[in-house]
């Protein structure tokens, strides 16, 4: 489902030299199986997730979501195929505080080629056990509610791959757990691939498959082996 | 979720922030609105009332333009008067020939045949003064028994033959209503007025309520009025009602009220022109309102008639020598020509050649002075008569008001008032500008989501254009109310009435732009197109709303996703 191969990404500095952040050999995630990455904080875990999302383009390098090569696609390309083909999990929820939280979800479709179905997101919605609020605005919820809404928002488009950038970050203690069994029921249900980033050890180890970043990104561990 | 409905959340999200830049838009629209309507209603209704079916007006030398807004749209001071003579000038044989044996010197004349006739009664005694003095006693016979002839009585009026009709005008009074500071001005005519005059592509005066005063009324003599719709609905008269008319401008030097009474006979029908707000008297009953009659001398200097008094005694004497007359008898008294005097003649040429000929033909000598030579049949004159005259055509005078005067201000306010848009445009743009740091996180998020560039700039663009949009229906809406508000106040002043669904007027709105479209057919075509443009305000506000959108709609297309989602 998820192909990265030589996926090298280099910042040009002010004065014009380049700075190597990643450096991966490989890295794949079958269809439905869900990984968790783990790594310091600087080691390129959100830049990876923005080159698999598209956002951010490799300095070169494969990248095939669904055996599609996106590297080479153009910008609007790449954003068709992350409108249809990811879902995407931030650490702090991003919701748009405008939107009621069914908005939120549909805002999930409105790009995406298929049509934006109020259906699909009240059925998510009370999936995460939010059926009850869905015209509340996210200020008015609390923020292991504002994850759920985030976490609907992110399965809305029915995606292949679901990328979770730290999404316990922000979350009580009490509730981090109802969020990854949350995110990692659905993503059951509904046959994605999960790749989730995160810091915490307690969720780390939960996961069968677990990648320290670190060690598979040539760069830290370049770094390290010369320290 | 369409980007229509992204872009109201956003909308609603800054409620204050939106409504106040919606209510500046408004703010602008509104007088937009206002100024294009109210202007286009009030031009449209001076252009139409320039096309009375007259085409001349004859009044005292002076302004042309103060004249014509005078005597067509009853507008500022009236000008100075002119001699009666001068409508006798456009009368047939009849009219003039009784109007002239109702004149002092005919009287006058009339009074000395008969003493002479009583000399011839009498022989002349042999030696009596001489024979000098016999051929001057002669010589005096004859010219009093010609001095008749001399008036030429009975000869059609200069012009007569030239015109379809000429209807005379007197203004310079106002009927204020009682209690009140409103006043309206008073317009002293005949039947004619009423008659003959249209109002515009041939529509005629109708009456609400009524009927019109004829000029020997056998009901009110010559003391009937009749009512514009404004003038009728505002003082609250009805038919039957008396009213007093005030000498000159109320609360200003010199002014008064009248005694006279004059009987409301009729209330027009409301006719979207001045006429509306304007009193209509019978002529002959303005003409003995006591202060209006002029003392006349005659040319030896001697002055000979003071007042109405002893106008009406005179004619008392010779109406009915041997008896008293009643007032209401004496209300039936004609005031001698030379006694009378006219604001303006409006004056109707006859032209089978086609309009404008016959015009330029009459106007000339006028304006040369030959209506003068008409003043010199009567030896009796009133002081500081005005004998000179000026005759303009009214179509002309209102268009190079118009050219000079309410085009340039039409513009000068649009100008004003597209500069109040314009800035209210420029909100929309500070009010998403300085949004633009919280939204560049929430475009980010929406980019992440599968949001294009295109689509962020679109929902930028969609969000100034329904901000414009609301300012503009607001606008619009407002503009509208406040024409209603306004109406009474433009119907007091112009006569125009406007209405909630009165919108400016059609013109060739593209006009403008004809030296930039060439000389093509196609070209010509757009440039007489005509629509109103009130139309344009909405693709208006949508460029304008596009226009001030891009920026931020830029701004959003060049947001950095990677960098702004760690924000």
């Amino acid at each position: 489902m998820l192909e990265l191969k030589n996926v090298k990404k280099a910042f040009v500095q002010p004065d014009g030299t380049k700075t190597p952040i990643l450096d991966l050999a490989e890295y794949a995630l079958a269809t439905g199986e869900q990984a968790v990455l783990i790594g310091p904080s600087g080691c390129g875990k959100t830049t990876l997730l923005h080159i698999i999302a598209g956002i951010t383009r490799p300095t070169s390098g494969s990248v095939k979501i669904d055996g599609v090569e996106i590297t080479r696609f153009s910008e609007a390309t790449r954003d068709r195929l992350r409108a249809n083909k990811l879902g995407y999990v931030f650490q702090t929820f991003n919701l748009l505080p405008a939107f009621s939280a069914l908005e939120n979800v549909m805002l999930g479709m409105a790009f995406s080629s298929g049509r934006a179905s109020s259906a699909r997101a009240r059925d998510l919605l009370q999936r995460v056990g939010l059926g009850h609020r869905l015209s509340s605005r996210p200020k008015t919820m609390s923020v292991g509610e504002q994850q759920r809404v985030a976490v609907a928002r992110a399965l809305a488009n029915r995606p292949k791959v679901l990328l979770a950038d730290e999404p316990t970050a922000n979350v009580d203690p009490a509730n981090q757990q109802a969020v990854i069994d949350l995110i990692r029921e659905n993503c059951r249900q509904e046959g994605v691939a999960l790749l989730l980033v995160t810091h915490a050890m307690n969720v780390a180890d939960q996961f069968e498959r677990v990648d320290r970043l670190d060690e598979i990104n040539r760069v830290v561990a370049a770094a390290r082996g010369v320290a | 979720m369409s980007l229509w409905k992204i872009a109201w959340r956003s909308i609603q999200h800054r409620g204050l922030g939106s409504l106040l830049t919606v209510i500046s838009m408004a703010l602008g629209v509104m007088m937009v609105v206002s100024v294009l309507s109210i202007n286009g209603l009030v031009s449209r209704s001076f252009k139409s009332n320039s096309s009375f079916g007259y085409d001349l007006i004859v009044g005292a030398r002076g302004g042309g333009t103060q004249l014509t807004l005078s005597s067509v749209f009853f507008l500022g001071r009236a000008v100075e008067t002119i001699p009666y003579e001068y409508y006798l000038a456009f009368c047939d044989k009849q009219t003039r020939s009784e109007e002239f044996r109702n004149s002092i010197a005919y009287r006058a004349n009339i009074e000395q045949l008969r003493a002479l006739e009583a000399l011839d009664s009498v022989s002349v005694a042999p030696g009596g003064g001489g024979w000098g003095a016999i051929a001057e006693g002669l010589a005096g016979d004859f010219l009093i028994r010609h001095q008749n002839d001399f008036m030429q009585l009975d000869e059609r009026g200069l012009f007569s033959n030239y015109v379809n009709f000429a209807i005379p005008i007197l203004l310079g009074d106002t009927y204020q209503i009682e209690n009140s500071e409103a006043y309206f001005k008073v317009c002293a005519t005949n039947r004619d007025y009423f008659d003959k005059l249209t109002l515009g592509q041939g529509k005629k005066f109708e009456l609400a309520s009524g009927r019109f005063f004829d000029n020997e009324d056998a009901e009110a003599g010559y003391f009937g009025c009749v009512m514009g719709s404004l003038a009728a609905k505002m003082s609250g008269k009805k038919v039957g009602d008396q009213i007093k008319v005030t000498h000159g401008i109320p609360g200003e030097g010199g002014s008064h009220l009248h005694d006279q009474l004059f009987t409301v006979l009729g209330i027009l029908e409301p006719t979207g022109t001045p006429n509306d707000r304007v009193v209509f008297v019978n002529m002959e009953g303005f003409y003995l309102i006591n202060d209006h009659v002029k003392p006349v001398v005659e040319s030896s200097g001697i002055n000979l008639r003071r007042d109405r008094d002893e106008a009406r005694a005179l004619a008392k004497e010779d109406v009915k020598p041997d008896s008293d007359l009643t007032d209401e008898e004496l209300s039936t008294v004609r005031l001698p020509v030379e006694q009378r005097e006219l604001t303006a003649l409006l004056v109707s040429v006859f032209d089978e050649e086609g309009y404008g000929l016959a015009a330029q033909y009459l106007q000339q000598p006028i304006e040369q002075g030959n209506l003068s030579s008409t003043l010199n049949w009567s030896r009796f004159r009133p002081l500081q008569a005005q004998t000179s005259a000026q005759c303009v055509n009214p179509v002309q005078e209102v268009m190079r008001l118009f050219v000079y005067f309410v085009e340039p201000a039409k513009w000068i306010l649009l100008a004003l008032t597209t500069l109040i848009c314009v800035v209210s445009g420029l909100s929309i743009l500070v009010g998403i500008y300085n949004s633009m740091n919280q939204r560049q996180h929430e475009i980010a998020v929406m980019r992440a989501l599968g949001a294009r560039r295109s689509h962020v700039m679109m929902i930028m663009l969609t969000e100034a254009v329904m901000l414009a949009m609301a300012g503009g229906m607001l606008g619009w809406l407002g503009g509208r109310t406040l024409n209603v508000a306004l109406s009474p106040i433009v119907e007091r002043q112009t006569g125009v009435p406007v209405s909630f669904w009165d919108f400016a007027p059609a013109e060739p709105v593209f006009a403008v732009l004809s030296p930039v479209l060439g000389s093509s057919d196609f070209a010509a075509k757009i440039v007489k197109f005509q629509m109103s443009p009130e139309l344009l305000l909405i693709p208006g506000l949508i460029i304008l709303a596009v226009l001030v959108g891009v920026y931020p709609a830029i701004s959003a297309y060049r947001t950095d996703v990677a960098k702004s989602l760690g924000k």
